[in-house]
């Protein structure tokens, strides 16, 4: 193995979910590349992910994609001085599509393999838009899936301090969403409504709000949107009831990450994933952060949502600690497993 | 001088073989279950290493496009297109019932049939005659166990089953008129005779590359050979 690059140009995949993405990045911060091929398209028909549509989808689009980047970070498959993917979590069959990808290309360029979480990488989108990260911080992460509460020391030293015990408030709002028959994903569609409608009288369960814990709960703030919708079937206006249901979600996200940073005393906290890319979210965040007296962070929306950029900037991180995987590295679905 | 590295990861099994100089230079038939994205890379290492060669020694890839399990078809794929791509190579695809019927070597006005099974209850089934290499004379199609009788009749079968046979009660596929094997299994050796005899068909290209075949529901009433 050659030795560590000061400066070194890496190339991520990303394939855990439905949009494959590639990135080049030089050294910690400087994105080349970073590409993401949405599969909303094809999935829409479903009104959700289909696994293996999803995987047929990454094998079709990986290669194209990896040319892609090359160019237009004007760089060979030479001149690589690693190669990250993201193994955990994720669909499965997906994963081992960008894995075995990644895997071949280290092989063959006979360079470093640096096996990512995905989920350990979003708050690194704010390392890419705002600098190094002060410790500790205190993540949230609202992506896919997710909802997470993330302790964080160092690099590569974080723990889990809150989740979703059942749906992820991405996944709740997605939901809600499609009850009202919007297409996935539907975050774009509530925000937008939230930004303009101010929210029905109606007020929305606050789920786990007066737990003492950290943990989230949103599954029983969807039954209550669902009933709402039922009860009120012909009388309902859609954008006050959307903004009332975000404004429920977003105090919540909001409370339980303020009580986090009471106990962690962060040196700054951090908004990523997805529903971070909302504009009402942001705007209430920033709000409830200046009160408190807290450094928010959150990324620009395009790094947001699920992209190869944010994987590969932990993954220069792991460069230049010297930690690489081998060619057994294994992709795993669940997060916590 | 052709130096070639064939994979197939259809099966439960990893099937490698490297051609070096035109001879058999290695080859490996691993049980691997699901595992296949742990150990490919590392297995073709080893191979190469052992025949002398490295991967950028190859000139030519050929690869199991299916059917066979989805997943495990995807993983030697992305192996393969990954490889053609960085080294600037052709990768060939080659479909598993081709390589099942390579396992035999009939006379050639023999019209015989290869038979996969793909799920308890149905059959991955194409017929075949033999010139030189199996040649198909239709696209694979996929039928129930019931229905393969029928289509099948009295003509010899090269047959394979993924899963084992079932314990109790007889094995569909046993029911038919089994050919003699060359080699005992439908290995990478066989892939790599397959993709080298397309390649010499035309060995200026085009090289598209190879497409998986996924045979199950809308998939399989699209797909055409």
């Amino acid at each position: 193995m050659a030795p560590l690059a000061s400066d070194p140009l890496g190339l991520a995949i990303d394939t855990t979910f439905d949009d494959t993405s590639v990135a080049i990045l030089r050294g910690k911060r400087e994105v080349l590349a970073n590409l993401t091929l949405s599969q909303f398209k094809d999935h829409e028909e479903f009104g959700g992910v289909v696994p293996e549509r999803a995987s047929r989808k990454h094998l079709e689009a990986i290669q194209p994609l990896l040319a892609q980047a090359l160019t237009r970070a004007g760089v060979g498959f030479g001149e690589l001085d690693y190669v990250a993917v993201s193994t955990v979590p994720g669909l499965l069959g997906s994963i081992l599509v960008g894995l075995t990808v990644a895997k071949s290309l280290a092989y063959l360029l006979a360079r470093p393999l640096i096996g990512i979480n995905h989920i350990e990488a979003h708050p690194y989108a704010n390392v890419l838009a705002h600098g190094e990260l002060p410790f500790p911080a205190l993540h949230l992460v609202a992506a896919g899936g997710h909802t997470l509460l993330i302790h964080q020391t160092g690099h590569f030293q974080w723990s889990i301090v809150g989740r979703s015990v059942d749906d992820a408030a991405g996944e709740c709002v997605d939901k809600v969403a499609k009850m009202f028959g919007h297409a996935m994903p539907g975050g774009p569609a509530v925000d937008r409504l939230a930004l303009t409608h101010a929210p029905a009288a109606h007020r929305f369960p606050r789920p786990m709000l007066n737990d003492p814990g950290l943990d989230f709960s949103f599954s029983g703030l969807k039954t209550a949107v669902l009933y709402y919708r039922r009860d009120h079937g012909g009388d309902l206006e859609e954008g006050p009831v959307l903004s009332a249901f975000f404004d429920a979600v977003i105090e919540v996200l909001i409370v339980k990450t303020l009580r986090a940073a009471r106990r962690f005393r962060p040196k700054a906290v951090t908004v990523s994933g997805g529903l971070a890319a909302s504009q009402k979210l942001r705007a209430a965040f920033e709000a409830a952060a200046a009160e408190a007296g807290l450094r928010l962070l959150y990324p620009p929306p395009e790094l947001c949502t699920d992209n190869a950029a944010m994987v590969a900037c932990l993954a220069a991180h792991r460069y230049a600690a010297g930690r690489f995987d081998d060619l057994t590295l294994d992709g795993r679905p669940n997060l916590l497993d | 001088m052709t130096h070639a590295l064939a994979i197939d990861t259809t099966s439960d099994y990893l099937s490698l073989a490297v051609l070096k100089g035109e001879r058999p230079a290695g080859s490996r038939y691993l049980p691997c279950g699901v595992k296949a994205t742990q150990i490919v890379i590392q297995e073709i290492d080893g191979l190469l290493t052992g025949a002398g060669l490295t991967a950028h020694d190859l000139e030519l890839i050929v690869v199991a496009v299916g059917p066979g399990s989805f997943t495990g078809t995807r993983i030697g794929m992305a192996a393969a297109a990954t490889f053609g791509q960085v080294l600037a190579r052709p990768v060939i695809g080659v479909d598993t019932l081709q390589l099942l019927a390579a396992q035999t070597e009939p006379a050639a006005d023999v019209t015989f049939h290869a038979l996969l099974n793909c799920a308890r209850d149905e059959v991955y089934h194409a017929a075949y005659r033999w010139n030189g290499v199996p040649v198909a004379l239709g696209p694979i199609a996929m039928t129930t166990f019931g229905e393969l009788h029928r289509v099948v009749g009295e003509a010899p079968v090269v047959a394979r089953r993924f899963d084992p046979a079932p314990a109790n009660g007889e094995d569909p596929l046993s029911r038919f008129d089994p050919m003699p094997l060359r080699r005992p299994h439908p290995d990478a050796e066989l892939l790599l005779e397959l993709g080298l005899a397309r390649y010499r068909e035309h060995p200026a290209g085009p090289f598209p590359l190879p497409q998986p075949i996924y045979l199950k529901s809308e998939a399989f009433r699209k797909w055409r050979r």
